[in-house]
C-alpha cells in the first residue's frame, strides 16, 4: 500500500513537472507574427491508465485495466470515455469480499487552458456517466460483537457469491494532459463521483464497484484518480478561429 | 497563478488518497445481549432488585467462564452475552454472591437459553451482527432455587433496549 502511494506521488510529480516544463516552454516561445495561421491538431487520442497497471503488478488484492479515448469536437470540447475492468478484494477487520466486473464511462471534457501558438495541452474539467456490471464474492466475515471477550469471536468462512450486480453514477473530472513528445500525452486526473443507482446483494452491500471505486458508509459519493499515457492520432489540422 | 493552483490541487489530491480506516460507531446497535429483569414474586408487576447479583458463564464442559465487566451488584436488570456460534448458552446466576475467607458463598441457580441465530449485515465498518430468536428459557431445578418463575416476554432478541426475559423471585 505504502509503495503504491509513493509511486502515485512520483508519477504525479513527474506529471506536474512535465506540465510545468511545457508551460514554461510556452512562455519562452517567440511570439508568432499576425500573418501566420496557427493550426491545432484534431484527432482521436487513445490511452491507458498506468496507475491501474502499476497497482495490478504491486498489489495482490487488485487487478485492473482501463483504456481511455477522446475525440476533439471543437477548439475546447472533446467527447471522452473510458472502458475497463477491475477486480478488487476489500478487507476490513470484519469483512473480506471481492468485487469483479467491467465498466464504461462516457461524457465530455472542456479544455479551460489557453494554449499558446501550436500547442495542444489541456487543463480540463469534464463530466461522465458511468455504468458497471459486476459480481461480488463474500469470502469471509467476523461477527461484530462488542461483548465477544466472554465467548470469543465467531468467524464465518463459507461466503456467498452475488451475481448480476450493477451500478450507475455521474462523475466530475478535473485534470490535465500535457504533450511531452510529439502526439504523446501524459495526464493526471481526479474524479468525484455520485452514485445514481445500484443493485445491492441481499444481506450485504457493494463494498467496491468497478469503475466507481470503494463505497462509503456515510453516503453515495466516491473518489478516483487516473494517471494516463495517451497517443493522439492526428486526423486533421484546423486553424483556431 | 495557474501553476500554483495546479500544485495546490495535486497536494489536495494526495491528501484525499490517504483514506482513514472505517470504525464502527459505538451508537450502532450490533450483536445484542440478553436482557433479564427481576420481578417481585408477591407483586409480579413490580421489579425487585436481587442482592449481590453475579453471573458466570458455563462452557460446553460446564466449566465456569467469567463474563467481562460483570461485577457483584444489587440490581434488578442484567445483560448477558450469548454465544454467537452456538444455539444454546448456560449461565450461573448467584444471589448474595460473596467471597468469605476464600470460600464463595451465595446461592447459584443455573439457567439455559436455547435460540436460533441469524447473521445480519450492518454496514461496511461494522460488518455483520447476530440477532437471536429465543426458543426456550429454563431454570435448572436444584434444592435451593431463588428464582421461582420465568417468562420470555420478547423472543426476538434484536437490541438491548427491550427486556427479553422476566424472572420472578
Amino acid at each position: 500500500m505504502k509503495m503504491t502511494s509513493m509511486l502515485k506521488y512520483c508519477i504525479s510529480l513527474i506529471g506536474c513537472l512535465s506540465l510545468c516544463m511545457s508551460l514554461h516552454a510556452q512562455e519562452d516561445a517567440t511570439t508568432t507574427t499576425d500573418s501566420l495561421v496557427v493550426k491545432h491538431k484534431y484527432g482521436l487520442r487513445v490511452g491507458v491508465d498506468i496507475s491501474k497497471l502499476v497497482q495490478t503488478f504491486l498489489e495482490s488484492d487488485y487487478s485492473g485495466l482501463e483504456l481511455n479515448a477522446d475525440y476533439r469536437l471543437s477548439d475546447r470540447i472533446y467527447v471522452a470515455g473510458e472502458i475497463g475492468n477491475e477486480e478488487q478484494t476489500t478487507s476490513t477487520d470484519y469483512l473480506n469480499s471481492t468485487a469483479k466486473g467491467a465498466y464504461l464511462k462516457v461524457g465530455a471534457d472542456y479544455n479551460m487552458y489557453n494554449n499558446w501558438a501550436g500547442m495542444d495541452n489541456l487543463v480540463y474539467s469534464g463530466i461522465r456517466f458511468g455504468i458497471s456490471n459486476f459480481d461480488q464474492q463474500l469470502n469471509s466475515y467476523t461477527i461484530y460483537d462488542v461483548n465477544n471477550s466472554t465467548w470469543g469471536q465467531t468467524e464465518v468462512l463459507e461466503g456467498e457469491n452475488f451475481k448480476g450486480l450493477s451500478a450507475t453514477w455521474i462523475e466530475l473530472v478535473f485534470g490535465f494532459k500535457a504533450e511531452v513528445l510529439n502526439n504523446l500525452f501524459v495526464g493526471l486526473n481526479m474524479q468525484m463521483k455520485g452514485r445514481l443507482s445500484e443493485k445491492e446483494p441481499n444481506n450485504f452491500e457493494n463494498s467496491y464497484i468497478p469503475g466507481f471505486g470503494r463505497t462509503f458508509d456515510s453516503g453515495n459519493f466516491g473518489i478516483g484518480f487516473g494517471y494516463n499515457i495517451s497517443y493522439l492520432i492526428p486526423l486533421l489540422k484546423k486553424a483556431k478561429k | 497563478m495557474k501553476k500554483h493552483s495546479l500544485i495546490f490541487s495535486l497536494i489536495t489530491l494526495l491528501f484525499i488518497s490517504c483514506e482513514k480506516d472505517d470504525i464502527c460507531p459505538e451508537t450502532t446497535q450490533t450483536t445484542p445481549r440478553l436482557v433479564i429483569e427481576f420481578y417481585d414474586l408477591t407483586n409480579p408487576d413490580e421489579t425487585l432488585a436481587v442482592p449481590g447479583l453475579f453471573a458466570i458463564g458455563l462452557d460446553n464442559d460446564d466449566a465456569q467462564v467469567p463474563i467481562t465487566n460483570e461485577i457483584v451488584t444489587t440490581r434488578s436488570l442484567i445483560a448477558l452475552p450469548l454465544k454467537t456460534d452456538a444455539t444454546e448458552t448456560e449461565f450461573l446466576l448467584y444471589k448474595s454472591y460473596d467471597i468469605v475467607e476464600g470460600e464463595i458463598i451465595g446461592n447459584p441457580d443455573k439457567i439455559k437459553i436455547t435460540y436460533a441465530t441469524e447473521y445480519v449485515y450492518v454496514s461496511r465498518a461494522c460488518g455483520y451482527k447476530t440477532i437471536f430468536d429465543i426458543q426456550t428459557f429454563a431454570i435448572t431445578p436444584d434444592e435451593d432455587l431463588w428464582m421461582i418463575g420465568s417468562d420470555i416476554i420478547n423472543e426476538k432478541l434484536t437490541n438491548e433496549n427491550d427486556i427479553h426475559v422476566k424472572i420472578l423471585h
